[in-house]
């Protein structure tokens, strides 16, 4: 390859003309257009006719008690989902990745609630989190304990949603977390066993380190995941954020603004205060990642 | 030199882009500012207008039926039925829609909705096809429409839309648990409470909640406060009176039956026509439009009838259900052609058998007082309960903004309900809130 030359951008500009199209009209102008719209303070949204330009729409925001809540809410289902979920599937992929019996049939177990439709996966989750007829409570009810409301307590939707929500996003770190699995060496693991290292010293010694570039990059999409979260609660609690909006997140919040009460400037303004939040996040997740995965 | 290209490249592009947007929209707006002129008349060449509807089931059967009558009788007229889903993706639909400047010609809209669609000058004014000499309606004609539907399809003084698919609450009833708990269908607040409290307890091991509620119980608020004698919302001074003496008095009344476990939400079961049809919950107020649902799901299961709403200090009851406009993006040939359709739609033929498939109100005094009509309710009594309910008829907010104020005093009755706030806290921040919603669009 000699230096580019006007001749050679150009052809490689074709090749990505395509793509380039796809991503700028449904990602990039639209990102773009609600930047714009968040600054809109008087607006015919229809006829795109912009009457004055402010920060009124973060204003708002700021003083409106329902973004505070749907940005605690949000804060709160990130922290209980994520840990957990990346604990708990590299637990698994740990498990899955040793010799075990009918290993092929428990990986597309564990993959299918990643690809099974959210509705069809909340219907049969209503089911089971139901007070009086549900399989959840049935069972706490053998152990003694006494029936929850799970869907209808707002002390309990935040819970139950969490809990929705890493079982379903399970599957997909598993696959991540096998195939970083795959990457060690074994050579690492036959020398530190003639060295005498236990399982667990191992695990700690060899498998956390060599991994942690794969754990990175999973605790990243969960936490931008997570924070995204809408089709669960939509779906879970019928077309409602939960009992007494206990289960309203940021993603629910602009949904209700944009097409509820068609508040446009409102909605925009609150998906760049998401984005915002995410970025800044991931920057220090980048910072931490820097130094922490050496390899 | 070759990340700059590239950037600039880039660049070009997004500004290409932006450019062919704005300069097609205003061509838009020119072509939208002739169309505005109103033509009515006939409809002469061929036109083809599409209804955008969320009826599904027996509804989109009965109005598949109508439509396709309408058609084989009008040739140069094609109404093509596009079902969007339920209400909520309807209403997404024509938001997308109308941004994007696909509207169809006409669709079903509840009237909170028409206000919106109002206030971005998306709907066209129906008053000059109603006053057209040759193809309007006459005055009687007019006047055979149900008053509150009528009432509630006007926005200072000019129609917007028309009344299709109008529904009512009701009290449903389980007849075999009255009957053997020696209870009379209540028609006071007092008996309704009593009944409750009688109806309640277990059987065969199963427990029974006397009463039902839907989950909405909260956005059903304003018939409540005015059974209880007090006003809602003060529309026109965009003011909020509910938080006194006789919305306490409501507010409580629900509150006390839900708190001392005599009535019940339908919480995870969605709607009451579930319990109800289980045999969970001896009586509930619901919409009209479930009987079909209930009668479905009670067969073989329980024996049920419906009885009106029980009366408060006054009998008052919200009538819902959607309307149907005309876009203002559609041709004046399709507009005119809409029109023809929405008259054949709704004359008295047409709403008797709509009321007889679905459950649904006849939208005219002319079919409720059809012998047709009669010998039906006749056949089959809960039909013609709602009905009942008319000359105490009124209907929800519908201001600007009235989804917002809607969701805010649900979700403080929702804290209410669930034992979080006294009704008193409730309902004061249920005010604020509300008030903040209204002052906001003011």
């Amino acid at each position: 390859m000699g230096r580019p030359t006007l001749k050679s951008t150009f052809t490689a500009f074709l090749y990505l003309l395509p793509a380039l199209l796809i991503i700028t009209v449904f990602t990039i102008y639209p990102i773009i257009k609600s930047l714009l719209i968040s600054f809109y303070n008087d607006y015919d949204f229809f006829q795109d006719i912009v009457y004055e330009r402010g920060i009124d729409s973060y204003i708002y925001l700021w003083n409106d008690p329902n973004f505070h809540l749907a940005l605690k809410n949000t804060f709160i289902f990130v922290i209980g989902v994520v840990p957990c979920s990346i604990i708990l599937s590299l637990l698994i992929a740990i498990l899955l990745n040793t010799n075990i019996k009918l290993r092929a049939l428990f990986r597309t177990v564990y993959f299918i609630p990643f690809v099974t439709s959210v509705v069809a996966v909340s219907i049969v989750w209503r089911w089971i989190f139901h007070t009086e007829y549900g399989v959840l409570n049935y069972f706490l009810g053998l152990f003694g304990v006494d029936p929850i409301a799970w869907l209808t307590d707002p002390k309990w939707a935040m819970p139950s949603l969490i809990i929705l929500s890493i079982w379903k996003g399970l599957g997909y770190n598993i696959i991540i977390f096998l195939a970083g699995l795959q990457n060690i060496n074994d050579q690492y693991y036959l020398a530190a066993k003639i060295d005498g290292a236990s399982a667990i010293k191992r695990f700690f010694f060899i498998t956390v380190p060599l991994l942690s570039p794969t754990t990175f990059f999973v605790s990243v999409v969960s936490i931008i995941g997570s924070f995204k979260v809408f089709d669960e609660i939509y779906a879970l609690f019928g077309g409602q954020p939960g009992p007494a909006s206990s289960a309203l997140t940021v993603v629910y919040y602009i949904f209700e603004k944009f097409y509820g009460e068609w508040n446009f400037g409102v909605a925009s303004a609150a998906a760049y205060c998401l984005f915002i939040i995410i970025f800044i996040l991931t920057l220090i997740q980048l910072y931490i990642g820097k130094r922490k995965v050496t390899y | 030199m070759k990340k700059w290209s590239s950037i600039l490249i880039s660049i070009l592009f997004v500004l290409l882009l932006a450019a062919c947007n704005s300069s097609s929209s205003t061509e838009e707006k020119e072509e939208k500012q002739q169309e505005t002129k109103e033509t009515t008349g006939k409809v002469q060449e061929p036109v083809e207008i599409e209804f955008w509807h969320a009826m599904s089931g027996n509804l989109e059967t009965a109005l598949t039926k109508i439509t396709d009558d309408f058609n084989s009788q009008n040739d140069s007229i094609n109404v093509k039925l596009v079902n969007q889903g339920g209400y909520g993706d309807l209403s997404q639909k024509i938001m997308a829609a109308a941004k994007a400047n696909t509207l169809p010609t006409i669709s079903q809209a509840y009237e909170d909705w028409t206000t919106e669609y109002i206030q971005n000058n998306l709907v066209a004014d129906l008053t000059p096809y109603i006053n057209d000499k040759e193809n309007g309606f006459t005055e009687e004609e007019l006047n055979d429409i149900v008053d509150v539907f009528r009432d509630a399809n006007m926005w200072d003084g000019k129609y917007y839309s028309m009344p299709f698919n109008k529904s009512t609450r009701i009290l449903f009833y389980n007849k075999g648990l009255l009957e053997e708990a020696n209870v009379e269908p209540p028609t006071t607040w007092d008996e309704l409470e009593a009944a409750a409290k009688k109806l309640t307890g277990s059987k065969d091991g199963k427990n029974i909640v006397g009463m039902g509620f839907e989950n909405g119980v909260g956005h059903e608020l304003p018939a409540w406060v005015k059974q209880a004698g007090g006003e809602f919302i003060d529309e026109k001074e965009g003011k909020v009176l509910f938080n006194s003496p006789e919305g306490i008095e409501a507010l409580s009344f629900i509150n006390s039956m839900i708190q001392d476990g005599t009535a019940r939400l339908a919480g995870e079961d969605g709607y009451m026509s579930g319990p109800f049809t289980r045999g969970d919950v001896a009586m509930y107020i619901g919409s009209s439009a479930g009987i079909s649902y209930v009668a479905k799901d009670a067969e073989g299961n329980i024996e049920w009838s419906a009885a009106p709403i029980p009366k408060g200090k006054e009998a008052a009851n919200a009538f819902m259900g959607t309307n149907i406009n005309i876009f203002q993006s559609a041709t004046d040939e399709q507009k005119t052609a809409a029109w023809e359709y929405i008259k054949f739609l709704i004359n008295t033929e047409n709403t008797t058998y709509w009321a007889k498939e679905t459950g649904y109100l006849p939208v005219r005094y002319s079919a409720l007082e059809s012998e047709d009509w009669k010998k039906y309710i006749e056949e089959v009594p809960v039909y013609g309960v709602g009905q009942q309910q008319l000359d105490s008829g009124f209907f929800d907010p519908r201001m600007v903004g009235a989804y917002g104020i809607k969701n805010a005093i649900n979700k403080e009755v929702e804290l209410v309900l669930l034992g979080q706030k006294t009704v008193e806290q409730g309902l004061a921040d249920a005010e604020k809130a509300a008030q903040a919603e209204l002052d906001k669009v003011k």
